[in-house]
Protein backbone atom coordinates (compact mmCIF):
# COMPACT_ATOMS: atom_id res chain seq x y z
CA UNK A 1 0.00 0.00 0.00
CA UNK A 2 1.33 3.32 -0.46
CA UNK A 3 1.94 5.29 2.36
CA UNK A 4 1.72 8.88 1.77
CA UNK A 5 3.95 10.26 5.07
CA UNK A 6 6.70 8.31 3.68
CA UNK A 7 6.13 9.62 0.05
CA UNK A 8 6.32 13.09 1.00
CA UNK A 9 9.10 12.85 3.18
CA UNK A 10 11.01 10.37 0.10
CA UNK A 11 10.45 13.07 -1.95
CA UNK A 12 11.48 16.10 0.40
CA UNK A 13 14.92 14.11 0.81
CA UNK A 14 15.26 13.62 -2.90
CA UNK A 15 15.04 16.79 -3.82
CA UNK A 16 17.10 18.20 -0.79
CA UNK A 17 20.12 15.09 -2.45
CA UNK A 18 19.34 16.72 -5.80
CA UNK A 19 20.11 20.55 -5.01
CA UNK A 20 21.14 22.35 -1.91
CA UNK A 21 22.10 18.69 -0.30
CA UNK A 22 24.66 18.02 -2.84
CA UNK A 23 26.97 20.39 -1.89
CA UNK A 24 26.50 19.28 1.79
CA UNK A 25 26.78 15.51 1.79
CA UNK A 26 29.86 16.51 -0.06
CA UNK A 27 31.36 18.73 2.72
CA UNK A 28 30.27 16.20 5.44
CA UNK A 29 32.09 13.61 3.82
CA UNK A 30 34.74 15.31 5.57
CA UNK A 31 35.90 15.65 8.67
CA UNK A 32 35.98 19.40 9.59
CA UNK A 33 39.64 20.35 10.04
CA UNK A 34 40.60 18.08 6.85
CA UNK A 35 37.40 20.22 5.20
CA UNK A 36 38.77 23.85 6.52
CA UNK A 37 42.28 22.72 6.35
CA UNK A 38 41.75 22.21 2.23
CA UNK A 39 39.67 24.91 1.40
CA UNK A 40 42.24 27.08 3.62
CA UNK A 41 44.88 25.78 1.39
CA UNK A 42 42.90 26.45 -1.72
CA UNK A 43 42.50 29.91 -0.57
CA UNK A 44 46.39 30.43 -0.42
CA UNK A 45 46.82 29.27 -2.94
CA UNK A 46 44.62 31.72 -5.07
CA UNK A 47 45.98 34.10 -3.24
CA UNK A 48 49.19 33.62 -3.95
CA UNK A 49 48.63 33.50 -7.57
CA UNK A 50 46.47 36.84 -7.00
CA UNK A 51 49.51 38.45 -5.38
CA UNK A 52 51.58 37.38 -8.43
CA UNK A 53 49.51 38.96 -11.01
CA UNK A 54 49.15 41.96 -8.99
CA UNK A 55 53.02 42.08 -8.44
CA UNK A 56 53.56 42.01 -12.53
CA UNK A 57 51.16 44.89 -13.14
CA UNK A 58 53.13 47.23 -10.67
CA UNK A 59 56.52 46.15 -11.89
CA UNK A 60 55.05 46.33 -15.70
CA UNK A 61 53.19 49.63 -14.71
CA UNK A 62 56.54 51.57 -14.44
CA UNK A 63 58.94 48.90 -16.36
CA UNK A 64 61.40 51.86 -17.71
CA UNK A 65 61.71 53.42 -14.05
CA UNK A 66 62.27 49.83 -12.11
CA UNK A 67 64.94 48.86 -14.87
CA UNK A 68 66.40 51.94 -14.51
CA UNK A 69 66.40 51.69 -10.77
CA UNK A 70 67.15 48.03 -9.91
CA UNK A 71 70.48 48.21 -10.35
CA UNK A 72 70.71 51.56 -7.51
CA UNK A 73 68.20 50.02 -4.85
CA UNK A 74 68.73 47.94 -2.24
CA UNK A 75 67.41 44.60 -3.24
CA UNK A 76 67.05 43.06 0.47
CA UNK A 77 65.32 45.42 1.50
CA UNK A 78 62.65 45.08 -1.86
CA UNK A 79 62.70 41.56 -1.09
CA UNK A 80 61.82 41.41 2.25
CA UNK A 81 59.32 44.66 1.70
CA UNK A 82 57.67 42.39 -0.90
CA UNK A 83 57.68 39.36 1.01
CA UNK A 84 55.99 41.46 3.62
CA UNK A 85 53.18 42.70 1.73
CA UNK A 86 52.69 38.77 0.49
CA UNK A 87 52.67 37.63 3.75
CA UNK A 88 50.00 40.13 4.98
CA UNK A 89 47.79 39.73 1.64
CA UNK A 90 47.60 36.17 2.30
CA UNK A 91 47.41 35.87 5.62
CA UNK A 92 44.21 38.19 6.00
CA UNK A 93 42.63 36.09 3.23
CA UNK A 94 43.69 32.93 5.00
CA UNK A 95 42.19 34.46 8.01
CA UNK A 96 38.49 35.17 6.06
CA UNK A 97 38.42 32.23 4.33
CA UNK A 98 38.98 29.92 7.30
CA UNK A 99 36.17 32.33 8.59
CA UNK A 100 33.86 31.71 5.59
CA UNK A 101 34.45 27.85 5.66
CA UNK A 102 34.18 27.35 8.87
CA UNK A 103 30.68 28.83 9.01
CA UNK A 104 29.82 27.25 5.89
CA UNK A 105 31.13 23.67 7.29
CA UNK A 106 28.81 24.19 10.46
CA UNK A 107 25.60 24.76 8.86
CA UNK A 108 26.43 22.14 6.62
CA UNK A 109 26.43 20.12 9.52
CA UNK A 110 23.53 21.04 10.77
CA UNK A 111 21.29 20.36 7.72
CA UNK A 112 23.11 17.11 7.58
CA UNK A 113 21.75 16.62 10.39
CA UNK A 114 18.00 16.53 9.77
CA UNK A 115 18.59 15.06 6.37
CA UNK A 116 20.09 11.93 8.92
CA UNK A 117 17.14 12.81 10.78
CA UNK A 118 14.76 11.93 8.42
CA UNK A 119 16.83 9.31 7.08
CA UNK A 120 16.12 7.46 10.50
CA UNK A 121 12.77 8.40 10.53
CA UNK A 122 12.16 6.74 6.92
CA UNK A 123 13.90 3.68 8.32
CA UNK A 124 11.47 3.29 11.37
CA UNK A 125 8.32 4.09 8.54
CA UNK A 126 10.12 1.01 6.80
CA UNK A 127 10.34 -1.06 9.87
CA UNK A 128 6.77 -0.67 11.33
CA UNK A 129 5.52 -1.23 7.60
CA UNK A 130 7.07 -4.30 7.33
CA UNK A 131 5.20 -6.68 8.75
CA UNK A 132 2.19 -5.90 6.72
CA UNK A 133 3.52 -5.67 3.24
CA UNK A 134 5.00 -9.16 3.94
CA UNK A 135 1.57 -10.54 4.53
CA UNK B 1 -5.37 43.26 -8.31
CA UNK B 2 -7.09 39.69 -8.92
CA UNK B 3 -6.35 39.30 -12.47
CA UNK B 4 -2.64 40.08 -11.50
CA UNK B 5 -2.58 37.65 -8.99
CA UNK B 6 -4.04 34.87 -11.08
CA UNK B 7 -1.10 35.61 -13.60
CA UNK B 8 1.21 35.39 -11.09
CA UNK B 9 -0.08 32.37 -10.08
CA UNK B 10 -0.70 31.03 -13.77
CA UNK B 11 2.89 32.15 -15.03
CA UNK B 12 4.35 30.02 -11.61
CA UNK B 13 1.98 26.96 -12.33
CA UNK B 14 3.35 27.12 -15.69
CA UNK B 15 6.94 27.77 -14.79
CA UNK B 16 7.03 24.52 -12.35
CA UNK B 17 5.42 22.42 -14.95
CA UNK B 18 7.39 22.99 -17.68
CA UNK B 19 11.21 24.40 -15.39
CA UNK B 20 13.01 21.99 -17.74
CA UNK B 21 12.54 24.25 -20.58
CA UNK B 22 12.30 27.23 -19.34
CA UNK B 23 15.45 26.89 -17.31
CA UNK B 24 17.76 26.52 -19.92
CA UNK B 25 16.05 28.90 -22.59
CA UNK B 26 16.06 31.82 -19.76
CA UNK B 27 20.16 30.75 -19.86
CA UNK B 28 20.35 30.86 -23.38
CA UNK B 29 18.13 34.50 -23.71
CA UNK B 30 20.70 35.44 -21.27
CA UNK B 31 23.67 34.31 -22.40
CA UNK B 32 22.90 35.43 -25.76
CA UNK B 33 21.80 39.13 -24.87
CA UNK B 34 25.41 39.31 -23.13
CA UNK B 35 27.84 38.01 -26.04
CA UNK B 36 25.60 39.83 -28.43
CA UNK B 37 25.81 42.94 -26.43
CA UNK B 38 30.20 42.26 -25.51
CA UNK B 39 30.50 41.91 -29.74
CA UNK B 40 28.64 45.37 -30.57
CA UNK B 41 30.68 47.33 -27.77
CA UNK B 42 33.96 45.67 -28.33
CA UNK B 43 33.52 43.61 -30.97
CA UNK B 44 37.27 43.66 -32.44
CA UNK B 45 38.03 40.24 -32.96
CA UNK B 46 36.22 39.64 -36.53
CA UNK B 47 35.76 35.59 -36.11
CA UNK B 48 33.57 35.95 -32.86
CA UNK B 49 31.37 38.79 -33.95
CA UNK B 50 29.72 35.82 -36.17
CA UNK B 51 25.81 35.16 -35.17
CA UNK B 52 26.26 31.63 -35.92
CA UNK B 53 29.04 31.63 -32.92
CA UNK B 54 27.60 33.59 -30.66
CA UNK B 55 24.42 31.08 -30.85
CA UNK B 56 26.42 28.02 -30.70
CA UNK B 57 28.23 29.34 -27.42
CA UNK B 58 24.44 30.84 -25.77
CA UNK B 59 23.29 27.05 -26.78
CA UNK B 60 26.29 25.25 -25.51
CA UNK B 61 25.49 28.29 -21.95
CA UNK B 62 21.89 26.68 -21.81
CA UNK B 63 22.94 23.18 -20.81
CA UNK B 64 25.79 24.33 -18.58
CA UNK B 65 25.64 25.46 -15.23
CA UNK B 66 24.45 29.63 -14.87
CA UNK B 67 28.12 30.01 -13.89
CA UNK B 68 29.74 29.00 -17.98
CA UNK B 69 27.87 32.31 -18.80
CA UNK B 70 30.06 34.58 -17.01
CA UNK B 71 33.19 32.29 -17.94
CA UNK B 72 32.14 32.75 -21.55
CA UNK B 73 31.71 36.86 -21.06
CA UNK B 74 35.03 37.11 -19.56
CA UNK B 75 36.54 34.84 -22.76
CA UNK B 76 35.08 36.88 -24.92
CA UNK B 77 35.66 40.49 -23.74
CA UNK B 78 39.80 39.19 -23.45
CA UNK B 79 39.76 37.85 -26.88
CA UNK B 80 37.91 41.25 -28.08
CA UNK B 81 40.53 43.09 -26.29
CA UNK B 82 43.22 40.79 -27.09
CA UNK B 83 42.77 41.61 -30.95
CA UNK B 84 42.41 45.10 -30.36
CA UNK B 85 45.65 45.72 -27.77
CA UNK B 86 47.35 43.27 -25.79
CA UNK B 87 48.18 45.71 -23.30
CA UNK B 88 44.64 45.99 -22.79
CA UNK B 89 43.89 42.43 -22.70
CA UNK B 90 46.05 41.95 -19.88
CA UNK B 91 45.22 44.49 -17.78
CA UNK B 92 41.53 43.41 -17.99
CA UNK B 93 42.05 39.63 -17.91
CA UNK B 94 44.39 40.29 -14.76
CA UNK B 95 41.45 42.29 -13.46
CA UNK B 96 39.15 39.63 -14.22
CA UNK B 97 41.65 36.91 -12.85
CA UNK B 98 41.74 39.09 -9.07
CA UNK B 99 37.61 39.13 -9.26
CA UNK B 100 37.50 35.69 -9.68
CA UNK B 101 40.38 34.05 -7.27
CA UNK B 102 40.25 36.35 -4.78
CA UNK B 103 36.04 37.19 -4.46
CA UNK B 104 34.43 34.71 -7.07
CA UNK B 105 35.59 31.47 -5.60
CA UNK B 106 33.30 32.07 -2.35
CA UNK B 107 30.19 32.63 -3.50
CA UNK B 108 29.21 30.98 -6.47
CA UNK B 109 24.97 32.14 -6.12
CA UNK B 110 25.88 35.69 -6.53
CA UNK B 111 28.15 35.67 -9.74
CA UNK B 112 25.29 36.20 -12.16
CA UNK B 113 24.97 39.77 -10.93
CA UNK B 114 28.59 40.57 -12.41
CA UNK B 115 26.61 39.42 -15.52
CA UNK B 116 23.79 41.15 -15.16
CA UNK B 117 25.05 44.56 -13.61
CA UNK B 118 26.91 45.42 -16.94
CA UNK B 119 23.60 44.11 -18.89
CA UNK B 120 21.59 46.59 -16.70
CA UNK B 121 24.61 49.62 -16.69
CA UNK B 122 24.10 49.73 -20.86
CA UNK B 123 20.29 49.97 -20.45
CA UNK B 124 20.52 52.84 -18.04
CA UNK B 125 19.35 51.32 -14.94
CA UNK B 126 21.90 49.95 -12.93
CA UNK B 127 20.15 50.48 -9.74
CA UNK B 128 17.96 47.21 -9.96
CA UNK B 129 20.41 45.33 -9.15
CA UNK B 130 21.43 46.65 -5.56
CA UNK B 131 18.22 46.96 -4.39
CA UNK B 132 16.63 43.76 -5.22
CA UNK B 133 20.15 41.95 -4.01
CA UNK B 134 19.18 44.07 -0.63
CA UNK B 135 16.10 42.41 -1.08
CA UNK B 136 16.90 38.79 -1.78
CA UNK B 137 20.50 38.43 -1.10
CA UNK B 138 22.11 39.05 2.02
CA UNK B 139 25.14 41.68 3.55
CA UNK B 140 27.58 39.94 1.30
CA UNK B 141 25.88 40.89 -1.92
CA UNK B 142 27.32 44.47 -1.65
CA UNK B 143 30.97 42.86 -2.44
CA UNK B 144 29.24 40.29 -5.59
CA UNK B 145 27.68 44.54 -7.05
CA UNK B 146 31.40 45.94 -6.53
CA UNK B 147 32.91 43.24 -8.55
CA UNK B 148 29.73 43.81 -10.74
CA UNK B 149 30.61 47.41 -11.19
CA UNK B 150 34.27 47.12 -11.42
CA UNK B 151 34.05 44.72 -14.67
CA UNK B 152 31.88 46.92 -16.27
CA UNK B 153 34.10 50.21 -15.99
CA UNK B 154 36.79 48.17 -16.91
CA UNK B 155 35.01 47.42 -20.25
CA UNK B 156 33.43 51.17 -20.04
CA UNK B 157 36.88 52.43 -20.04
CA UNK B 158 38.57 51.23 -22.53
CA UNK B 159 35.62 51.66 -25.23
CA UNK B 160 35.98 54.85 -24.05
CA UNK B 161 39.45 55.63 -24.63
CA UNK B 162 39.06 53.36 -27.94
CA UNK B 163 40.80 56.21 -29.84
CA UNK B 164 43.44 57.13 -27.71
CA UNK B 165 44.52 54.10 -27.09
CA UNK B 166 44.52 53.16 -30.27
CA UNK B 167 46.61 56.32 -31.59
CA UNK B 168 49.54 55.07 -29.06
CA UNK B 169 52.15 53.78 -31.14
CA UNK B 170 52.78 50.04 -31.09
CA UNK B 171 56.02 50.09 -29.22
CA UNK B 172 54.72 52.21 -26.74
CA UNK B 173 53.84 49.30 -24.59
CA UNK B 174 54.98 50.49 -21.19
CA UNK B 175 53.34 54.10 -22.10
CA UNK B 176 50.01 52.12 -23.11
CA UNK B 177 50.05 49.98 -19.70
CA UNK B 178 50.39 52.97 -17.74
CA UNK B 179 47.43 54.70 -19.59
CA UNK B 180 45.32 51.73 -18.74
CA UNK B 181 46.37 51.24 -15.47
CA UNK B 182 46.26 54.74 -14.10
CA UNK B 183 42.73 54.93 -15.83
CA UNK B 184 41.32 52.27 -13.82
CA UNK B 185 42.60 52.91 -10.92
CA UNK B 186 41.76 56.93 -10.99
CA UNK B 187 38.69 56.00 -11.99
CA UNK B 188 36.14 58.31 -9.61
CA UNK B 189 33.08 57.59 -10.61
CA UNK B 190 33.62 53.98 -10.30
CA UNK B 191 34.29 54.20 -6.52
CA UNK B 192 31.18 56.56 -6.66
CA UNK B 193 29.17 54.01 -7.67
CA UNK B 194 30.83 51.02 -5.74
CA UNK B 195 30.23 52.71 -2.74
CA UNK B 196 26.58 53.70 -3.41
CA UNK B 197 25.60 50.62 -5.08
CA UNK B 198 27.53 48.93 -1.55
CA UNK B 199 25.52 51.08 0.97
CA UNK B 200 22.22 50.54 -1.22
CA UNK B 201 22.61 46.84 -0.61
CA UNK B 202 23.47 46.86 3.05
CA UNK B 203 20.29 49.11 3.50
CA UNK B 204 17.76 48.03 1.97
CA UNK B 205 19.03 43.99 3.74
CA UNK B 206 18.86 46.25 6.71
CA UNK B 207 15.53 47.42 6.56
CA UNK B 208 13.71 44.64 4.83
CA UNK B 209 14.51 42.54 7.68
CA UNK B 210 12.98 44.39 10.14
CA UNK B 211 9.22 42.86 11.47
CA UNK B 212 7.61 46.46 10.64
CA UNK B 213 4.28 46.44 8.54
CA UNK B 214 5.35 47.21 4.63
CA UNK B 215 9.20 46.29 5.21
CA UNK B 216 10.14 45.66 1.92
CA UNK B 217 8.50 48.82 0.65
CA UNK B 218 10.05 50.54 3.38
CA UNK B 219 13.44 49.39 2.15
CA UNK B 220 12.97 49.92 -1.78
CA UNK B 221 12.05 53.46 -1.24
CA UNK B 222 15.32 53.86 1.27
CA UNK B 223 17.28 52.00 -0.95
CA UNK B 224 16.51 54.05 -3.87
CA UNK B 225 16.43 57.21 -1.73
CA UNK B 226 19.81 56.55 -0.31
CA UNK B 227 21.46 55.58 -3.81
CA UNK B 228 20.52 58.92 -5.26
CA UNK B 229 21.78 60.52 -2.36
CA UNK B 230 25.19 58.76 -2.70
CA UNK B 231 25.52 59.47 -5.85
CA UNK B 232 25.04 63.02 -5.82
CA UNK B 233 27.15 63.67 -2.54
CA UNK B 234 29.88 61.63 -4.63
CA UNK B 235 29.20 63.62 -7.64
CA UNK B 236 29.85 67.06 -5.27
CA UNK B 237 32.91 66.16 -3.49
CA UNK B 238 34.93 63.62 -6.33
CA UNK B 239 33.25 65.72 -9.81
CA UNK B 240 32.22 62.69 -11.10
CA UNK B 241 29.89 64.64 -13.78
CA UNK B 242 26.92 62.51 -13.61
CA UNK B 243 23.60 63.33 -15.11
CA UNK B 244 21.32 63.88 -12.36
CA UNK B 245 18.67 63.26 -14.71
CA UNK B 246 19.82 60.03 -15.83
CA UNK B 247 20.49 58.81 -12.16
CA UNK B 248 17.18 59.97 -11.08
CA UNK B 249 15.00 58.66 -13.90
CA UNK B 250 16.94 55.41 -14.15
CA UNK B 251 16.26 55.06 -10.38
CA UNK B 252 12.94 55.18 -10.29
CA UNK B 253 12.42 52.76 -13.67
CA UNK B 254 14.44 50.73 -11.88
CA UNK B 255 12.34 51.03 -8.53
CA UNK B 256 9.12 49.76 -10.84
CA UNK B 257 10.93 47.04 -11.67
CA UNK B 258 12.21 45.98 -8.60
CA UNK B 259 8.19 46.02 -7.61
CA UNK B 260 7.51 43.20 -9.90
CA UNK B 261 9.70 41.50 -8.39
CA UNK B 262 8.55 42.14 -4.65
CA UNK B 263 5.28 40.96 -6.24
CA UNK B 264 6.82 37.79 -7.27
CA UNK B 265 8.81 37.30 -3.95
CA UNK B 266 7.10 38.43 -1.00
CA UNK B 267 3.98 39.72 -1.38
CA UNK B 268 1.83 39.74 1.13
CA UNK B 269 -1.31 41.04 3.05
CA UNK B 270 -0.46 43.14 6.18
CA UNK B 271 -3.89 43.76 6.98
CA UNK B 272 -4.27 39.88 8.38
CA UNK B 273 -0.94 39.71 10.37
CA UNK B 274 -1.84 37.66 13.11
CA UNK B 275 0.84 38.14 16.26
CA UNK B 276 0.70 34.89 18.88
CA UNK B 277 2.49 33.91 21.54
CA UNK B 278 3.00 30.55 22.87
CA UNK B 279 5.99 28.81 25.00
CA UNK B 280 7.36 25.24 25.10
CA UNK B 281 9.95 23.76 27.82
CA UNK B 282 13.08 26.13 26.46
CA UNK B 283 11.42 29.18 25.07
CA UNK B 284 8.84 32.16 24.65
CA UNK B 285 7.68 32.34 21.39
CA UNK B 286 6.62 35.81 19.92
CA UNK B 287 5.31 35.06 16.74
CA UNK B 288 4.18 37.19 13.84
CA UNK B 289 3.01 35.84 11.07
CA UNK B 290 1.81 37.44 7.76
CA UNK B 291 -0.29 36.05 5.45
CA UNK B 292 0.94 35.77 1.63
CA UNK B 293 -1.86 36.82 -0.74
CA UNK B 294 -2.68 34.38 -2.79
CA UNK B 295 -5.88 33.55 -4.74
CA UNK B 296 -7.19 30.19 -6.15
CA UNK B 297 -7.88 29.71 -10.02
CA UNK B 298 -11.40 29.91 -10.44
CA UNK B 299 -12.12 26.37 -12.00
CA UNK B 300 -13.75 25.71 -15.31
CA UNK B 301 -16.74 23.72 -14.77
CA UNK B 302 -18.00 21.81 -17.74
CA UNK B 303 -21.57 21.23 -18.10
CA UNK B 304 -22.87 18.46 -20.20
CA UNK B 305 -26.01 19.52 -22.22
CA UNK B 306 -26.66 16.95 -24.28
CA UNK B 307 -27.62 13.77 -22.21
CA UNK B 308 -25.04 10.62 -23.07
CA UNK B 309 -26.96 8.56 -25.15
CA UNK B 310 -26.87 5.13 -24.04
Amino acid sequence: MLNEERVVLMTKMASYEANEGRKNLDIGSYFRNDYIGWQVLKSIISATIAFVVVFAMYIFYDFEIFMTDIYKMDLLEFAKNVLFWYLATVGIYAVIAYAVYTVRYSRAKKSLRTYYMNLHRLAAMYKKSSPDSRQ
Amino acid sequence: MTTLLLIKQMLLTIYGKYEVYITPLLKFVLAFITLFLLNSRLGYMEALNRMTLVLIVALMCSFMPINFIVVMGALFSILHLYSFSMECAAVIGAGFLLLFLLYLRFSPKDTLVVVLLPICFLMRIPYVIPISMGLIGGPASAVSVACGVIVYYLLHYVTKNETVIASMAEEETAAKFKFIIDGLLKNKEMVVVIAAFAITVIIVYLLRRLSVDYAWTIAMIAGAVVNIMVLLVGDLIFDTNQSLLSIILGTIVSFLIVLVLQFFVFYVDYSRTEKVQFEDDEYYYYVKAVPKVTVTRPEKKVKQINSKRR
